[in-house]
């Protein structure tokens, strides 16, 4: 039963190894794009990053106004020339920052008191220059507020007057956050990687194989269907767990090439998380190995059975949704669903978090139920498979 | 030796659909209603009858793949309901599915079987090499069989149906969809293999010619029963005809509507 069961994994195996063309477009949807989506995050958090931390005015006419320039160099702040046609630039999204226009006469007219006029000009289609309003009019809202209480102390008058309340802002959350959140896609485009890898070798082993007309005559070899049924299982795991490996080993290298310094510092993802991925998704490959040949073998073709398996893909990319959905945050429920606990799992291995032993146990059983229950399925309509 | 006795099997199709809006009644037919021959070692034996009158339901039977309801078979003395295992290793099955795997090459087809028989990687390589040879199909070995014609798929797996070289040989329909050089290769290849290896060969089909040109035991088959058998020459003095063709539709449709005897 051993050395049959063994000779139908080699040969399925090789079979779906043979099958290039799926095989390289799988490669391409689920090993390729994880690392390609990780570096065009870290590009655009990098972006915002960089922009919230170059203290940078973009200004017109700011030689009118050495008064103001003083007061947002005390700031810190540098001050970049607009270009000739911010306007125009601003509408067409070229240009990412709201722009100061100081006007002639500013200085004079400040000295007199007459309120001399500031306009910062963006525009509300541009979703960057917008962004950066609010910073601005802080800024120039700073500047007001130091101008009048130099001149009610020059009075005699207390600023305390002014000012019954004094208000602060203060922001708690942390700027890698919204990083560490990006970072959590890694172990669902590792659970795709599974799916997709084992799919069509699934697909192929059962109903490929009615399609074909070759599933009769294999059963007219003498030995158990559980042998036959434990080899192309064993086969489907191993290219489904296959994929999975070496999407977790392109997210190594994919890692190099962050850009933003928050993003890589909280993307903590080496060979031990690589190692722990694989380790924790072993049961689950098993187990959509079984589930989706239980489901393709009740297809008299490729293509029905893949519209059979389409519930199963959409169960496996929805399910990780639950830790976003699900206020209570993470519930003990979760690591008897699999896929779900496998997702829950990695998450907590990328926090470094330690994984608990009773989670483990409970991921592990429930794909291992589930498992045999669909492959105690599969031996079952083998036989009447092979006769439809 | 393949012996068959009082064999029957009938199928139940279970009742579908809602009940009360169109719904289909259970329906059951009897496929096979008392097939009984014996096929000896060194003949070739003929399961003749049209269409739907049971042959592949029998030759299913005989492979293990349907439980018979009734009656019994057995290869070279092997009960294959007690032993099915053991009677497929003295059965070599052509059967009306004959898929191969695109992928492979056809040796690793053919091989691939050697070792589901529990033959050694070297065993069934040098047996693929033999049967090649007698098979005259040796330049496909090689190819994957993705893209064979209809003649190269049927001849890669009957090399892959004999590749552990089974006393017992049965064959469903083997020449359906193969041109006339096609069928004289096959007839040609299991006239070598009763003469000079002495096998048991059944096969079935609907042919006249097939049965004419190649068989040395007929058996008769309709409605699901054995309604003859014995030679060409004895069959057709049994039912006083001189043209086999005649000599069939007078034994299958003997008890149907005259209309199939009257022309």
């Amino acid at each position: 039963m051993i050395a049959a069961a063994w000779t139908v994994f080699r040969k399925e195996l090789t079979d779906a190894l043979r099958d290039r063309r799926t095989l390289l477009m799988v490669l391409l949807s689920s090993v390729a794009i994880g690392p390609l989506v990780l570096v065009l995050i870290s590009a655009l958090v990098s972006g915002l990053e960089k922009r919230a931390e170059a203290r940078e005015v973009v200004a017109v006419g700011l030689e009118h106004a050495p008064t103001l320039r003083n007061h947002l160099e005390r700031q810190t702040f540098t001050i970049r020339q607009a270009p000739a046609d911010f306007e125009a630039q601003l509408r067409d999204n070229k240009l990412g920052d709201p722009v100061v226009v100081v006007a002639p006469g500013f200085e004079a007219a400040l000295q007199r008191g007459e309120m001399p006029l500031v306009e910062v000009v963006s525009s509300s289609s541009n979703q960057r220059a917008q962004s950066g309003v609010g910073r601005v009019t802080t800024l120039l809202r700073g500047f007001n507020t130091e101008q009048a209480t130099l001149r009610l102390v020059m009075r005699g008058v207390s600023p305390a007057m002014l000012q019954p309340v004094e208000v602060e802002e203060r922001d708690v959350a942390d700027r890698s956050a919204r990083a560490a959140q990006l970072a959590t896609m890694v172990p669902f485009f590792v659970l795709m990687a599974v799916l997709y890898g084992s799919l069509n070798a699934a697909l192929d082993t059962t109903a490929g194989e009615r399609e074909r007309g070759s599933l009769e005559p294999l059963l007219m070899n003498p030995m158990p269907h559980a042998a036959l049924v434990l080899g192309k299982w064993g086969a489907v795991a191993a290219v489904g767990m296959l994929i999975a490996f070496l999407s977790c080993l392109s997210f190594l290298p994919g890692q190099w090439l962050l850009r933003s310094e928050a993003l890589a510092a909280m993307f903590r993802f080496g060979p031990f998380e690589a190692m722990a991925f694989i380790a924790l998704l072993l049961p689950l490959a098993g187990a959509l190995a079984a589930v989706l040949m239980a489901i393709a073998i009740r297809s008299k073709s490729f293509k029905e059975a893949q519209a059979g398996t389409t519930i199963v893909v959409l169960a496996v990319s929805m399910l990780p949704l639950m830790t976003v959905f699900n206020q209570e945050g993470i519930a003990p429920w979760f690591y008897w669903v699999p896929a779900l606990a496998q997702v829950t799992l990695m998450g907590s291995v990328l926090k470094g978090e330690v994984l608990a032993t009773p989670e483990i146990v409970a991921s592990v059983a429930s794909s291992v139920l589930l498992c045999a229950a669909a492959l105690w399925l599969v031996s079952r309509l083998l036989r009447a498979a092979a006769l439809k | 030796m393949i012996r068959v006795q009082q064999l029957r099997k009938r199928f139940v199709q279970p009742a579908s659909g809602l009940p009360g809006l169109g719904r289909q009644p259970e329906r059951v037919v009897q496929a096979v209603d008392g097939v009984d021959f014996t096929a000896p070692d060194g003949r070739i034996t003929g399961l003749l009858g049209p269409n739907g009158a049971g042959k592949t339901t029998t030759l299913r039977m005989i492979a293990a793949l349907l439980k018979p309801d009734d009656g019994r078979i057995e290869v070279d003395g092997v009960d294959v309901a007690q032993a099915p295992e053991k009677a497929l290793a003295r059965l070599g099955v052509l059967s009306d599915a004959r898929g191969l795997y695109p992928r492979l090459t056809a040796r690793e087809n053919i091989v691939y079987y050697g070792r589901l028989h529990g033959m050694t990687a070297a065993a069934a390589a040098a047996r693929a090499t033999h049967l090649a040879r007698v098979l005259d199909m040796e330049p496909l070995l090689d190819r994957r069989t993705d893209g064979f014609s209809q003649g190269e798929r049927m001849k890669t797996a009957l090399a892959r149906a004999l590749v552990h070289n089974p006393p017992n040989i049965v064959l469903d329909e083997p020449t359906n969809g193969l041109d006339v050089l096609a069928t004289r290769a096959l007839r040609e290849a299991l006239r070598r293999l009763r003469d000079d290896e002495g096998k048991c060969i059944v096969f079935s089909t609907h042919i006249m010619q097939e049965v004419e040109r190649l068989c040395d035991h007929v058996v008769v088959v309709a409605h699901g029963r054995t309604v003859a058998d014995g030679t060409v020459a004895e069959l057709s003095r049994q039912a006083g005809q001189t043209d086999f063709e005649e000599t069939f539709v007078h034994l299958a449709f003997a008890n149907d509507t005259p209309t199939g005897s009257a022309r």
